[in-house]
């Protein structure tokens, strides 16, 4: 199984969850976020924008760091079986 | 002549507040979408429809058009978002800034940054990228503001369904006569100080346009320093500023007898009210004169900015709130005002109805 952490702020587009756990073996980030798609499809808009990058103000960690600084939606899935979304540190 | 129904939509940046007028004051129900900003609302009372639309954006997870049809007990937010940019434009959305009702009863626009339309035939079930806007050669050579890029003001003319007249900040004011389909710059006499040609054909700063409520070739435009009307239907345009402390603001609005409000600012480098008095600006001649009003606003220490969005009348009431978070309104033309509200988040849009 795989899993999906979420930040608690996302509960709302996630039927109140905040650990989703995927019958799946993405191999890739991007894998990884299309099953949560198929699981919960309210967080797609969310997460991604409407040229499927990650939004400016939302960090998927994958092994503790952050993927906009690996290679993105196609960093590898090697280790660790779960990432974790957050919003960013931001706003006003 | 259009009453009042004591009705008040306001958005502001944590959050959109629904308040009506009943026999012991005002009541306020929210904050509807606690902690995102809120730019623009509506509400679209046609064809026995009582539907509160919002653009809720959250600086996290996207800008959002939802709707209420029970009064705000309950908001349609679907699976997939309303307002999305073509894969083809390589753009996304970054906020919603106008939703505005188009002449036919199921025709809907809304204004959005990046600056584009999108347009709706069947109430809000689908949308569209108007591409007669996005394909425009000027599309390209549009530059944000302080506030971004966006088509932040949509006029439509309930006899003419072809009749659209937009303002782009910064871009000026645009115009098509055929649906959307094509779009004429018409920002003829509009000054923007800040560029070499300062009355170029494009590229002005304009903060908002209204529509006379009676004279449909009549339009009052308040621009990034100079205010100015038209005759000839939003086409060419002439300073009004006789009598007024500064010709810089954002709000403005043409109550149903005919007046014109607005609240000037000191200047673009400070953007709050002059002299730290908070007086609204009347015309009861279309501009050719204005008479400050200080009835019931605060004349010491008040430092207050009023957004471009922030500024609504009904039949001939006027409301309007600011950055602080005060929420005033007149319902007596302008003569006295009451402060409504005081410690709202700050007023991103009021809408009377």
């Amino acid at each position: 199984m795989f899993k999906v952490f979420l930040s608690g702020h996302l509960k709302e587009f996630s039927g109140g969850r905040t650990e989703i756990e995927l019958d799946a073996a993405p191999r890739t980030v991007g894998d990884a976020l299309s099953s949560l798609w198929d699981e919960q499809g309210s967080l797609r808009d969310r997460i991604l924008n409407e040229q499927g990058e990650i939004r400016q103000h939302v960090n998927i960690f994958y092994d503790g760091r952050d993927v906009k600084k690996l290679h993105g939606l196609s960093t590898a899935i090697t280790k660790t079986e779960e990432i974790h979304i957050f919003n960013a540190v931001s706003g006003g | 002549m259009a009453e009042s129904s004591g009705r008040l939509l306001v958005g502001t940046a944590k959050g959109a507040f629904l308040l009506e007028l009943n026999g012991s004051g005002w009541s306020i129900d929210g904050p509807h979408f606690s902690g995102r900003s809120v730019y623009a609302m509506m509400l679209d009372r046609r064809a026995g429809r009582n539907r509160i639309w919002a653009a809720a954006t959250s600086w996290h997870f996207g800008a959002e058009l939802v709707f209420s049809d029970d009064g705000g007990k309950t908001w349609d937010m679907p699976e997939e978002m309303r307002i999305k940019f073509p894969e083809d434009t390589e753009k996304s959305l970054e906020n919603i800034w106008q939703i505005t009702a188009g002449a036919e009863d199921d025709t809907l626009y809304v204004g959005v940054a990046p600056a584009a339309i999108f347009e709706s035939h069947d109430n809000g079930a689908t949308w569209a990228l108007n591409r007669g806007l996005w394909e425009h050669p000027h599309c390209k050579e549009w530059t944000p503001g302080f506030g971004g890029l966006a088509v932040h003001t949509i006029v439509t003319d309930n006899e003419d369904p072809n009749s659209l007249k937009i303002a782009i900040s910064t871009g000026g004011v645009y115009q098509s006569a055929n649906k959307g389909e094509s779009w004429n710059v018409t920002n003829k006499g509009v000054k923007a100080y800040f560029l070499p040609d300062p009355y170029p054909e494009f590229g002005q700063c304009v903060h908002k346009i209204v529509r006379h409520p009676h004279d449909k070739d009549t339009f009052f435009l308040q621009n990034h320093h100079g205010v100015y009307r038209s005759r000839d239907g939003a086409t060419t345009w002439e300073e009004i500023e006789n009598g007024l402390p500064s010709n810089f603001g954002f709000g403005i609005t043409a109550t149903e007898n005919g007046n014109v409000f607005i609240v000037p600012l000191k200047a673009d480098g400070e953007r709050f009210t002059c002299e730290g008095k908070l007086r609204v600006y009347r015309s009861g001649d279309e501009g050719d004169t204005w008479e400050p009003l200080t009835k019931g606003l605060p004349q010491d220490n008040a430092y207050e900015v009023i957004l471009r969005d922030a500024m609504d009348s009904t039949g001939d009431e006027v409301y309007f709130g600011t950055k602080n978070g005060k929420l005033f309104g007149s319902r007596d033309n302008g003569d006295s005002w009451e402060m409504i509200q005081g410690s709202l988040p700050e007023i991103n849009c009021v809408k009377a109805y």
